[in-house]
């Protein structure tokens, strides 16, 4: 029942008791330097990446659609990463490749959020209804998770639109069940019931007074869903699944494969620098997301 | 008790499979376009009037949707999964000739990723806040962001093509005619990078939980009693920590089962390993559809396999949820 968010929710929570269990004045002292460092990389890679997806026609060479010197050219002062199999500049590929991986991740992080609060919210304040919602968000983590997205992709055809779609509508259930435990806290205290007497409707208890509450950890899960999504993203455009227009670091990844770019020395060029980047952009957002968990889930807090 | 909640759990994994099955019947009728081509997997032109007369007549696409949705319920039921119309052979048979692959890999993962999560996280839980904790901890963080396909191109690059170490694809040497040992040492040869790469995908998640859940340990009145009583730093390690930490880690490999199982699919497809996963890949760029649907189920039926052990093997472990 570990779905990847899951997981990371897990390993975050799990790599954090330990870390505080530190007796003398020095480590703690070491330790709140630790996560302020943590949280400074997150925060220098996410905003160096987003800062290139948003320049990026200033800060790439060339038109990465466009055949601007020989195919499988090594780096050369034209070219610093060299060109793929048609010519393509491989460096500004990736730069502009970097609008697409973030947009993806973004945007079904995004959904993944609003779905899992909702659900959360909804399933934390009723009972009834809420038992029924998590029976499937159960089914939901249960099913296995990558072959389902392959499945759903190679039906509903390669866009960008179906990618985000697919992996927003899929990883939602860890956030639902976190939210929900919370929710379930808040709902049982007492200023719920004070403010049901005084006839507040549900409505307007969740809205007003419960969702403040878990929009911080909303937005802890978001960031660290952000990561996940953008991993999965190059999954799938690694297996040619991706919208065939819109290349992302995994589509640079994909041609990388399927040209045999790793039996060669070209795999230096074409293969490192992509993988480095999927996995820097998912390594800032998990770290955010670990300080930000650190700070707004009471779970960590009070143990 | 544990009977009622374990009817309830049983229930809910029937509940993941049927709803598996829905998806699979749905998806291709839902789709536009001529169902009878996305059931088929091929353009209806290529197929001969006798087969077209044939899948209609199996499927029943001139019942009524709940008598297709029954037929198609028994076939799976029954283990038919159809016949591929592209590659010209009955699907049963395709997944037989891959499992054995799959299985090969993934449990050979899983065993690396046991042994080295385990061994790393209790060091680094007993030498924890140390500059070795701090370095495995960063470690496993980083590795746990890195694509797994990635890192599998990355070996094929170094250890196969640089280093020559290891072959860089399949999982035989075709037509060399190995027996016996020499059979086996190629085996494993070609199966070395793959589950390499594999291990790594769940190394972190095992280490974390033992570190954690050895911390926790580190902290619990029996072990201030070993130590009082003078055992040895060795043996109250070896003998009270280990065991007691190793619950949380059994359930999360019983787990990581199903989860590597469902990784073969990029795996596979990096290093052309004839496995369950390549399997699907290759359906997928061929658009043959019955396979695809074949091999998904087959990975859910793994992910509730392994999620069935890890609910039956942790009452056996631990006493106390017996109790519970």
């Amino acid at each position: 029942m570990v779905s990847p968010t899951q997981a990371q929710t897990q390993a975050r929570t799990i790599a954090r008791p330990a870390q505080r269990r530190q007796p003398r004045a020095t480590s703690r002292r070491l330790r709140v330097t630790a996560t302020q460092l943590t949280a400074a990389v997150g925060v220098t890679l996410v905003t160096l990446l987003i800062l290139i997806a948003v320049f990026a026609p200033f800060i790439a060479p060339y038109d990465p659609a466009e055949r601007v010197g020989r195919p499988f050219s090594p780096p050369s002062a034209e070219h610093a990463l060299g060109t793929n199999d048609i010519g393509h500049d491989i460096l500004s590929e990736l730069i502009f490749g970097a609008r697409i991986s973030l947009a993806v991740g973004l945007t079904a992080g995004l959904i993944t959020v609003v779905i899992g609060t909702t659900v959360g919210l909804l399933a934390g304040y009723f009972p009834r209804l809420g038992s029924i919602l998590m029976r499937f968000t159960d089914v939901v983590l249960v099913l296995p998770f990558l072959p389902l997205l392959i499945i759903l992709a190679a039906y509903l055809g390669r866009s960008l639109m179906n990618t985000v779609l697919i992996i927003g509508l899929l990883i939602w259930a860890s956030t639902a069940r976190l939210i929900r435990s919370q929710v379930m806290v808040i709902s049982s205290q007492d200023f719920v019931l004070a403010a049901r007497s005084l006839g507040a409707t549900h409505r307007h208890i969740i809205i007003r007074h419960v969702l403040p509450q878990v929009m911080l950890l909303s937005i802890g899960e978001f960031v660290q869903v952000v990561g996940q999504a953008i991993l999965l993203e190059a999954s799938l455009s690694f297996l040619g699944l991706g919208d065939p227009l819109q290349k992302s670091w995994g589509t640079v990844l994909y041609w990388a494969q399927v040209r045999g770019a790793f039996l060669s020395p070209a795999w230096a060029w074409w293969v490192l620098p992509p993988g480095l980047l999927i996995g820097l952009a998912t390594l800032g957002f998990a770290l955010i997301g670990f300080t930000l968990e650190q700070r707004f889930n009471p779970r960590l807090r009070q143990r | 008790m544990t009977n009622a909640r374990h009817g309830k759990q049983l229930l809910q994994y029937g509940l993941v499979l049927l709803i598996a099955i829905t998806l699979n019947f749905a998806l291709p009728r839902l789709m536009p376009g001529n169902p009878l081509a996305l059931i088929a997997g091929v353009d209806v032109g290529l197929l001969t009037p006798e087969e077209r007369a044939e899948i209609r007549d199996r499927v029943g696409l001139d019942q009524p949707l709940h008598q297709q949705y029954l037929t198609y319920l028994g076939d799976v039921l029954t283990g038919d999964f159809g016949y591929s119309y592209r590659q010209k052979q009955p699907i049963t048979e395709m997944i037989m000739a891959r499992l054995p692959w799959t299985l090969l890999l993934t449990l050979s993962a899983l065993a690396v990723s046991a042994l080295v999560g385990i061994i790393l996280g209790a060091i680094a839980a007993w030498r924890r806040a140390s500059r070795l904790d701090m370095v495995l901890l960063n470690g496993m963080i980083v590795l746990d962001s890195l694509p797994s396909f990635w890192l599998g191109m990355l070996f094929i690059a170094i250890f196969a093509v640089q280093l020559g170490w290891f072959p860089s694809q399949g999982a035989v040497t075709p037509a060399s005619g190995y027996q016996g040992i020499a059979y086996a040492v190629d085996v494993m040869r070609h199966a070395a990078l793959p589950v390499l790469t594999l291990s790594l995908l769940s190394i972190p998640r095992v280490f974390l939980t033992m570190r954690y859940s050895m911390c926790s340990v580190l902290g619990a009145e029996f072990i201030r009693t070993a130590r009082a009583k003078g055992i040895s730093d060795w043996r109250i390690l070896v003998r009270h920590m280990i065991p007691n930490a190793m619950l949380p880690v059994v359930t999360v490999l019983a787990l990581r089962f199903g989860f590597a199982f469902g990784g073969t699919v990029v795996i596979e497809t990096v290093f052309s390993y004839p496995g369950l996963g390549r399997l699907i890949f290759e359906a997928v760029s061929g658009r043959d559809y019955p396979v695809m649907q074949a091999a998904f189920l087959l990975f859910t039926a793994a992910v509730l396999l392994s999620n069935l052990l890890a609910d039956w093997l942790y009452p056996r472990l631990d006493p106390r949820a017996r109790a519970a």
